[in-house]
């Protein structure tokens, strides 16, 4: 379904609070019908970035644009090209889903008719019909999560903002919304969405954008941020007998010098990081296996999201330092 | 008992807050001043000790009005409050009591109070160091009765905080009682006394439920408004009875809610009538005059501002069907007070009947404009809507109008449900059109003035209960407050003192066109030409010009606010 036009576009934003630099020249582009996980730790600029994005913030520097229309001149426009669901669910009492929503129509000035339809419609998607007759306020948090995305849906925008839609979740909850994110990029929407829950963005994203203190560190697909950030290798060593374990260590040791590992004589495992080629992860299973070491299973741990975002965290921790 | 470390956490974390600090400082100072203004300073001796009755007076008003208007708001949130966060949950969970915890939240206010009657101590000694206080006769019967006036209002408060759902609904039930409890409880028997019937009887009685009539009575002063009657009434032993009698009933309320109940509630399963028995249909379309909140409603027509809408459907007696009870409600009380003075005897005339209607109006205006415009803005901005209001289309003059509307409508019904006494009245004696007129223009006032204080306090506040809070109490301040100013008329404060302090009150102006004993002589007017009529000079309230520069200065107030908030960051 995707396409390669690029919807949004991030040319060297750049937000200052003061003397604060909040997001730090920062570029980026989303093509149409892609899903963009956007991820960080905790005030590195994530949800700036989005408030200038739906314009509800100014930038600095830089300039943003989404199907063309700038964020800042176009504000209008903006308004009807995005949905925007923030982390907070904004709830008003005494109203019912379908009140809720018919609010949220009338107020994109959908008209009766097409607003009762639209309703059904993005109730249908969401999956959320049989709770349009309950109160917002007592819809538990995974309920009001699909409500939520139901009101962005209902003025048909081109570009879905989500902050944080699994935060909160429990898992069975978390999964429907992994689905529903993947039905609306089949449906052609172009999507960010926001998230500290790295397994779950990893499985839908079709691209990542790490940042970190303001900074873009790392932009593409999984693979591609893998190699970005040049990981080392993830290995895992299984023994058949928790003996082994101390010997296997010091062999490690000294074939790969100032390797750093851990080590479980209970699990009978070693799991160790290292910078290795083809060649050198053979020479070090064959002096294993020489060494008279009781090697069940060697292999290379697959690379997550969260390793990348943990490597790329470390690095700012460090400097922070 | 002071090992309960509820009374620890509520009145450390109480005396911690910015409130109680601002509250005790402005006392001290009001105290300090007082003592002040009113210390001999020529050689003549004061030896009936009239200065010190003075200020002792005033001391004993500006207590009791601080008591009044500033103490219920910290029980009034504080079980509400914590049920909120969770902690009523682990409290209720630990081996303390429902009992203990009432009592740690009870004695934590108390002992503030106490302390705040302490730092009236130091200018006290200083009043009775003037000469001619007595400690046993004067002193020590006003403390007990602000004790018990404190006692009252905080067992009303915290019973309002078990039953009420938010901390802003908590805050208005409080302070809708409190203008009940302790003013408008008072107005009935203004117009009756001096009469020999029950109705007189019961207004006596219903005006003792307010500490004004014994706090005066223990200070020497007459009954407001009093025509110069004398009255046999023991205001103090009837307030003291009725303050604990009420107080036994607000703690027993109280505890019986302060349990696990207040967290086994289901949430509602939004049941819808159409799902009903043919039989529970047809009685719920009677029941509501065929505006029956479970039914589905039709989509917001298009041309009508969808902000309107959504207030009305957002809150808890904003639909249809309670407005047209309430307005219901007000159509019977005026006309069967207008055809009361048609038949009744000749102490129920048409004058004192507009009085009893225009007093009610001015209750319902103060009561009901702040609660629905001082959350207007602040609870969007609270429950993080605002965001999403701001993603919409709609401009800020369309939220502002949306908004203005929603309590326009409302007051406006209200208002004009009690048209159809004004009416009677007006059959029975077409003399009054004049006065009624002027006072409809002074309940308009009050009404645009209400809102536009309390929609501004709420574009200036993220919490909805602090704005419901400062809304209610500047309110209370300039409509009750001001009387306190009335009550030292002639000494401390001069008739000119007087009269200008009255003039921000729209309340005061009413009583003086409606000619109350007492106020007539401090009506600020000025005479204003007329380009029709015989008699073509009109004398104006300057109230009406100060209440219309005041609200027009808060509106501007409030469109820069709206423009500063709609505005990205």
């Amino acid at each position: 379904m995707s396409t390669s036009e690029p919807v949004v576009v991030i040319e060297n934003l750049t937000k200052k609070f003061g003397e604060f630099t909040a997001v730090d020249d920062i570029s980026m582009s989303v093509d149409r019908g892609r899903i963009l996980g956007f991820i960080g730790p905790n005030g590195a600029g994530k949800t700036t970035t989005i408030k200038i994005l739906v314009g509800l913030a100014r930038p600095t520097l830089g300039k943003c644009t989404i199907a063309g229309a700038d964020c800042v001149t176009d504000a209008k426009k903006i308004k009807q090209l995005v949905g925007y669901m923030p982390d907070k669910f904004g709830a008003y009492p005494n109203m019912r889903v379908r009140e809720y929503l018919d609010f949220f129509g009338a107020a994109f000035k959908i008209p009766p008719k097409r607003r009762r339809n639209h309703i059904n419609d993005v109730l249908e998607i969401t999956r959320a019909t049989y709770m349009q007759d309950r109160y917002v306020e007592t819809l538990s948090h995974g309920m009001q999560q699909r409500v939520g995305i139901a009101r962005t849906l209902l003025h048909d925008p081109e570009v879905l903002i989500f902050d944080e839609p699994a935060n909160g979740l429990d898992p069975e909850a978390r999964i429907e919304m992994r689905e529903l994110l993947l039905r609306l990029a089949d449906m052609d929407k172009t999507l960010i969405v926001t998230s500290h829950i790295l397994p779950e963005l990893s499985r839908i994203c079709d691209e990542v954008a790490i940042i970190s203190a303001g900074k873009i560190r790392a932009l593409g697909t999984l693979d591609e941020i893998t190699e970005q950030l040049g990981q080392m290798r993830m290995v895992e060593i299984e023994l058949r007998d928790a003996s082994d374990v101390s010997k296997a260590v010091s062999v490690l040791e000294e074939n790969v010098p100032g390797v750093e590992s851990t080590s479980s004589e209970s699990e009978k495992l070693i799991r160790f990081r290292a910078n290795l080629t083809e060649e050198a992860m053979q020479q070090l299973l064959a002096s294993l296996v020489n060494g008279s070491v009781s090697v069940s299973q060697f292999h290379e741990v697959q690379t997550d999201l969260e390793d990348a975002f943990l490597t790329v965290t470390k690095e700012d921790r460090a400097k922070m330092v | 008992m002071f090992q309960n470390p509820i009374i620890h956490r509520e009145l450390v974390g109480l005396l911690r807050t910015k409130k109680a600090i601002a509250i005790q400082v402005a006392l001290v100072f009001m105290f300090a001043v007082l003592v002040i203004l009113r210390w001999p300073v020529d050689p003549t001796s004061d030896l009936d000790g009239v200065k010190a009755m003075q200020v002792f007076r005033l001391f004993g008003y500006g207590i009791l009005s601080a008591l009044v208007l500033f103490i219920p708001v910290f029980p009034a949130t504080s079980v509400v409050r914590e049920r909120h966060a969770g902690t009523l949950a682990l409290v209720l969970n630990s081996p303390l009591t429902s009992l203990n915890v009432y009592i740690g939240k009870l004695t934590g206010v108390m002992a503030f109070v106490v302390l705040l009657l302490f730092l009236s101590v130091p200018s006290l000694i200083a009043c009775l160091g003037m000469g001619g206080l007595d400690l046993t006769a004067d002193v020590l019967p006003l403390y007990g009765l602000l004790l018990l006036t404190a006692f009252q209002y905080t067992t009303m408060g915290l019973m309002v905080s078990c039953l009420a759902n938010t901390v802003d609904s908590a805050l208005r039930i409080t302070y809708g009682l409190v203008l009940l409890m302790s003013i408008l409880v008072m107005g009935p028997h203004l117009f009756t006394q001096g009469t020999d019937t029950w109705v007189a009887d019961f207004n006596g009685w219903l005006r003792c439920v307010s500490p004004v009539p014994a706090v005066m009575d223990v200070l020497g002063h007459g009954d407001i408004g009093s025509y110069g009657l004398g009255s046999n009434e023991n205001s103090i032993g009837r307030y003291c009875l009725i303050a604990c009698i009420s107080s036994i009933f607000f703690v027993g309320r109280a505890i019986s809610l302060l349990n696990f109940k207040l967290f086994d509630r289901a949430r509602s399963q939004g049941t819808m009538t159409h799902s009903l028995s043919e039989r529970a249909q047809r009685f719920r379309d009677v029941f509501f005059m065929g505006m029956d909140p479970q039914r589905r409603k039709s989509p917001i027509p298009r041309f009508v501002n969808p902000i309107i809408y959504k207030e009305f459907r957002s809150r808890r007696f904003g639909r249809a069907h309670w407005i047209v009870r309430m307005m219901a409600a007000c159509v019977i009380i005026s006309v069967a007070l207008a055809i009361a003075s048609t038949q009744g005897s000749e102490k129920w005339g048409p004058e004192i009947i507009n009085g009893i209607m225009a007093n009610l109006q001015f209750g319902l205006v103060i009561l009901v404009t702040p609660s629905l415009a001082a959350g207007l803005i602040s609870s969007e901005l609270e429950s993080g809507s605002w965001r999403l209001l701001k993603m919409t289309p709609m401009s800020p003059f369309r939220i502002f109008t949306g908004k203005l509307m929603s309590v326009l409508v409302t007051v406006g019904l209200i208002l004009i449900a009690t048209i159809p006494g004004y009416i009677v009245l007006l059959q029975v004696q077409r003399g009054l059109i004049g006065q009624i007129g002027q006072i409809v223009v002074c309940l308009v006032l009050t009404g645009a003035f209400c809102f536009a204080l309390s929609m501004a306090i709420s574009t200036m506040c993220r919490v909805t209960a602090t704005a419901t809070s400062i809304s209610f109490g500047l309110l209370l301040l300039i409509f009750a407050g001001t009387f306190l100013v009335w009550l030292g008329r002639g000494s401390p404060f001069s008739n000119e003192t007087v009269t200008t302090i009255l003039t921000i009150n729209p309340l005061a102006t009413a009583f003086g066109i409606l000619d109350v004993q007492g106020f007539a002589q401090f009506q600020n007017v000025i005479p204003v030409g007329m380009p029709w009529g015989e008699d073509n000079e009109f004398m104006m309230p300057v109230n009406w010009i100060l209440m219309s520069i005041l609200t027009v200065v808060l509106l501007v107030i409030i469109t820069v606010r709206l423009d500063k908030l709609t505005k990205p960051e």
